[in-house]
């Protein structure tokens, strides 16, 4: 078995009032898909944001590759971002001035890499992606289903360990979903990627190795439970 | 569909559009918000502008209603009359306005304002002065104006709430004094003079300029949040609305906001003009109900603001192609033309051009219609010109650093909306260099040179000599023991009327007797020995006054103005010798006979009247020392003359016109700030998601940072290169229509673009915390 790439322990984060996380706790493994589920409103995005180090806990502990995520500064954080993690939200969320081309060649420039290089290497992902049509494009000029592939492959270009992708497949219909679906988790195979899937529908979260269900704030990790049913 | 049908239909889409334009939730609300602020800032300000002419008016009304100077016969003594001296005093640079009252009998005019005539003795005082009075920092004032305030002047007294005015009862004025009048009633009808042609084309100028860019803003701001607008767009095209129908409904929510923009300018308009009598801009107030706005000018502007916000809503739809897939494809920006863009300049100057020359500061004729619309023209042509010159300037640009990339990428794509955010200061920068240029080409012209040398002597007075010599004595003593003051020279001065004769009636020559020390003397004139007893003549060429110097030996006869007869006889000594005059430290250039009191008989020095001059240097910068002086002056004579040299001053319309472009500039300025400012906000958060998702890739906080400043720096550099070149065609026009040379005042231009350049990274600056704020994970909480 893989070994735990990052471990949350009993996250708690409120918004006011609303407690969004209620003593989450969630482990990833190095490589695997994992799929968070949950009723809209759960504490899905804001267990991704914290785990991506987005968003600060209001207390509990998040570490990364034995390094602790919540000590870290910003900066570091930062830093860890454009280094290891790649994301992917609902609309893309591409940089709408930039061509495909450069939205996927960003992360790369953030991380100090010389344009040419970035850009190169972007083209090969964008045709890995099925997508190196669009590289001149302005995303407004897309398709929804292009714009998402461009997304999964400027969360992949750094070579990141771990991909969080927010309801990848929400803005889509099912069969561009399916196939972004289909591309992202191969991709994320072959790189050796975790992916920390944020999805409430079903279909998608198959494409899981493991699946969580956050439900008021609380993570339950579904195949535990039905062992412990079946117990 | 039947056109009843089609009206309903169309009332259904507009009103479902202002709904949407009000509705949404808070995010909604803020976006709605953020561009009523921005349109009602506008609409404040120019409600503020319609309500000028209105406020002038009011303040001349009251300042002609109090008005005690006639150039009629004054009226005899009687039961109604009543003397009125003028008694204006100065307190650290502020004009004080003051009068003297003394009836004549039981029923004497009152000045608006008062109940009735203060006692002798006894103080009404405006509210302004007498707040001051009650400071601490005004114990000289005190000093001076140490009566009893037995009432306040109310407002129909006063030109405006920070006047500082008094009217003091009095029981000693001497109706023979220059100074003192009778009067049988106050107020005189206005019959102001009219501004010269120079200055009122100045002032058309200055409306246009000022006004241009508020309503530049105006329009910028009506488009705030397109990108959200057009995202509802689509959703509502999702729900079975056509192109029209969607048009229709953005109709609609432009109407709303507009209308919402209407209601804010309002209420900040009323906000403003309930506390603008506690506040004044270089030196002028002005009382709330003064502050109301012309009603057809307001109804104009009712009709104008959401017409044009339907107008500019309708322009920018062009460029978006909404379709119903809940997602707006905004095409690429559309390729601007440059030719009609061009047009707008030229057609501007072709209007200009005809009244080259047609003007000058003794008369001629201007169409002020077409200078307004020449003038607006090139301006309009500096806003039409921007965004074509952003497109172009940007176009080609490629690579960089990603804050660079990020920036020129963004402008690639949307260039009208940094453009639109630039634009109103542009046009403002074009319009003050034009104007500048204007105004210190001129400002020489309305420039009077005095020829006073303050570093001689500061301080001048000049009072009726009531008890000879001794007058001047008595000054001297009291001016010299005044803490601050270096030194003090005093003469006494008469007309005299130089023989043969000494009938005044006959056309004779007339002359000046000059009465001081050696000390004083040699102040008017080139003395190399003096004694007492001298007596030395002086024939300036350049003296304005007509005295010449009478021959040695000569007898002069004393004039009393008064009763114009002689009352008094001198022989001027055969010893008297010709000098060279000098000019005094106020400037008058001395001619006639100065004597040393020596040469004058002990009689004829007692019982001269005329009047007491005095120069007085005080220490640099003391500032006491003048308030002091002036209390001793006023102490000896309220309406005496007391004024600090300077050897230059404008005239009082200049001076007028100029403070009414530093009001407007200012208010201008500041409106462009705040306007900025909101666009800058708006355009942040519509794009906090793209900043929320670059925060998450793990984008530096400088990067975002310096991508803005870029992203504003560059068309805002083009704007004022635009702005530099078009404000010089419009000063060089200006000029020529003056019949002026033409001159380019470079340090005015970089001051001007320094200031705006100033404001727009002050902007910038401000706009960084809510950019931190923004690139939180909120944006991406809004999925």
């Amino acid at each position: 078995m893989s070994h735990a790439l990052l471990v949350a322990t009993d996250l708690r984060k409120s918004y006011g009032p609303t407690a969004a996380l209620a003593g989450a706790s969630v482990t990833v493994r190095a490589g695997e898909i994992l799929a968070v589920m949950g009723p809209s409103g759960s504490g899905k995005s804001t267990l991704l944001h914290c785990l991506a180090g987005i968003v600060r806990p209001d207390s509990g502990t998040i570490t990364y590759a034995g390094r602790d995520l919540t000590a870290m500064s910003d900066v570091d954080k930062s830093a860890l971002r454009r280094s290891e993690f790649g994301f992917i939200f609902q609309f893309g969320q591409l940089i709408p001035e930039l061509t495909c081309l450069e939205n996927v060649a960003l992360p790369l420039r953030l991380a100090g890499v010389r344009r040419r290089a970035a850009e190169q290497r972007a083209r090969a992902w964008l045709a890995q992606l099925e997508v190196e049509g669009v590289a001149d494009k302005l995303p407004g000029t897309i398709s929804g289903g292009q714009g998402q592939r461009v997304a999964v492959a400027r969360s992949l270009v750094t070579g990141p360990r771990v991909i969080f992708a927010d309801e990848p497949t929400g803005a889509l219909d099912s069969l561009n979903g399916e196939k972004v679906m289909v591309l992202l988790t191969q991709a994320a195979r072959d790189t050796g990627a975790a992916v920390v899937l944020v999805t409430h529908e079903a279909r998608v979260a198959a494409y899981a190795d493991r699946e969580i269900v956050v439900r008021d704030g609380v993570a339950h990790d579904r195949l535990a439970q039905t062992l412990e049913r079946v117990a | 569909m039947t056109p009843q049908g089609g009206f309903r239909a169309w009332a259904r889409e507009l009103a479902l559009g202002a709904r949407m334009a009000l509705a949404g939730g808070p995010s909604g609300w803020v976006r709605a918000g953020l561009t009523a602020l921005g349109v009602g800032l506008g609409v404040a300000l120019l409600l503020v502008a319609t309500s000028v002419p209105n406020a002038i008016a009011a303040r001349q009304e009251r300042t002609a209603a109090r008005d005690d100077v006639s150039f009629d016969e004054p009226p005899p003594r009687s039961d109604t009359t009543i003397l009125v001296g003028k008694a204006d005093t100065w307190f650290r640079g502020t004009a004080i306005r003051g009068r003297l009252l003394q009836p004549d009998g039981a029923h004497p005019p009152v000045p608006p304002g008062l109940s009735e005539i203060p006692g002798p003795g006894e103080m009404a005082v405006s509210p302004a002065l007498a707040r001051l009075l009650a400071s601490p920092e005004a114990e000289l004032l005190r000093e001076r104006l140490n009566y009893p305030i037995v009432a306040t002047i109310a407002d129909e007294g006063l030109a405006g709430p920070m006047e500082f005015a008094f009217y003091l009862g009095a029981d000693d004025l001497d109706e023979a004094s220059d100074t003192v009048t009778r009067r049988d009633h106050f107020g005189e009808p206005r019959v102001g003079p009219r501004l010269d042609p120079v200055l009122s084309l100045l002032v058309v100028v200055m409306v246009v300029i000022l006004l241009l860019p508020v309503a530049l803003f105006v329009a910028a701001a009506i488009r705030f949040g397109g990108e959200a607008r057009d995202r509802r767009l689509a959703g509502v095209r999702l729900l079975g609305a056509d192109a029209h129908m969607a048009r229709r409904i953005a109709a609609g929510e432009a109407l709303g906001s507009s209308v919402l923009g209407l209601l804010v300018g309002g209420a900040i308009f009323f906000g403003v003009r309930s506390f603008v009598d506690r506040v004044e801009l270089f030196r002028l107030s002005m009382f709330p109900a003064d502050v109301r706005p012309h009603p057809v000018l307001v109804l104009l502007l009712v009709v104008a603001v959401p017409a044009a916000s339907v107008a500019v809503t309708m322009l920018s739809l062009r460029t978006v192609v909404i379709e119903p897939l809940a997602v707006s494809r905004r095409a690429a920006d559309v390729r601007r033309r440059l030719w009609w863009r061009l047009l707008l300049p030229i057609l501007g100057v072709a209007l200009l051009l005809p009244m080259l020359g047609s003007l000058s500061k003794s008369g001629g004729e201007v169409n002020v219609t077409l200078v307004s619309l020449g003038v607006a023209l090139v301006l309009v042509g500096v806003a039409a010109l921007l965004p074509w010159a952003v497109q172009a300037a940007v176009r080609r640009l490629r690579g960089g650093p990603v804050a660079w990339q990020l920036a020129i990428r963004r402008l690639q794509l949307d260039s009208s909306t940094s453009a639109r955010a630039v634009m109103g200061i542009a046009v403002a920068v074009a319009g003050a260099i034009g104007l500048q240029t204007l105004f210190s080409s001129v400002e020489t012209n309305y420039l009077v040179q005095t020829g006073a040398d303050p570093d001689r002597a500061e301080v001048f007075i000049s009072l009726p000599v009531q008890d000879g010599w001794a007058d001047v004595q008595r000054l001297e003593r009291a001016v010299a023991a005044t803490p601050g003051v270096q030194s003090v020279y005093s003469g006494m001065s008469r007309l005299a009327v130089v023989g043969p004769t000494t009938d005044p009636q006959t056309d004779e020559p007339y002359t000046f007797v000059t009465v001081g020390t050696c000390d004083a003397l040699r102040e008017l004139a080139e003395l190399d020995a003096c004694e007492e007893g001298s007596v030395f003549l002086v024939a300036s060429s350049e003296s304005d006054n007509g005295a010449v110097p009478p021959e040695p030996g000569r007898t002069v006869g004393f004039l009393d103005e008064r009763t114009n007869s002689v009352v008094g006889e001198w022989t001027v000594p055969v010893t008297a010798q010709m000098v060279a005059g000098r000019r005094a430290p106020d400037g008058n250039e001395p001619a006639g006979v100065l004597a040393t009191p020596s040469a004058l008989s002990v009689e004829l020095l007692a019982t001269w009247s005329g009047t007491l001059s005095s120069y007085v240097d005080i220490t640099d910068g003391d500032r006491d020392a003048v308030e002091r002086l002036r209390t001793i002056v006023w102490n000896i004579a309220p309406g005496g003359d007391f004024s600090l040299t300077t050897p230059t001053v404008r005239t009082n319309e200049f001076a007028t016109v100029r403070r009414g472009l530093l009001i407007g500039a200012t208010v201008t300025l500041v409106m462009i700030g705040v306007s900025l400012l909101v666009g800058v906000l708006e355009q942040l958060r519509e794009r906090r998601r793209v900043l929320a998702s670059l925060v998450a890739f793990g984008t530096r906080r400088r990067t975002l940072a310096w991508s803005i400043v870029w992203q504003t720096a560059v068309p805002v550099a083009l704007g004022l290169g635009l702005a530099v070149i078009s404000g010089l065609m419009v000063g060089a026009a200006l000029l020529k229509i003056v019949n002026e040379p033409v001159s380019v005042d470079w340090s005015t231009i970089a001051l001007v673009s320094g200031i705006a350049a100033f404001v727009v990274l002050a902007v910038t600056a401000v706009s960084l915390p809510p950019l931190w704020r923004f690139m939180q994970a909120d944006g991406l909480r809004t999925e």
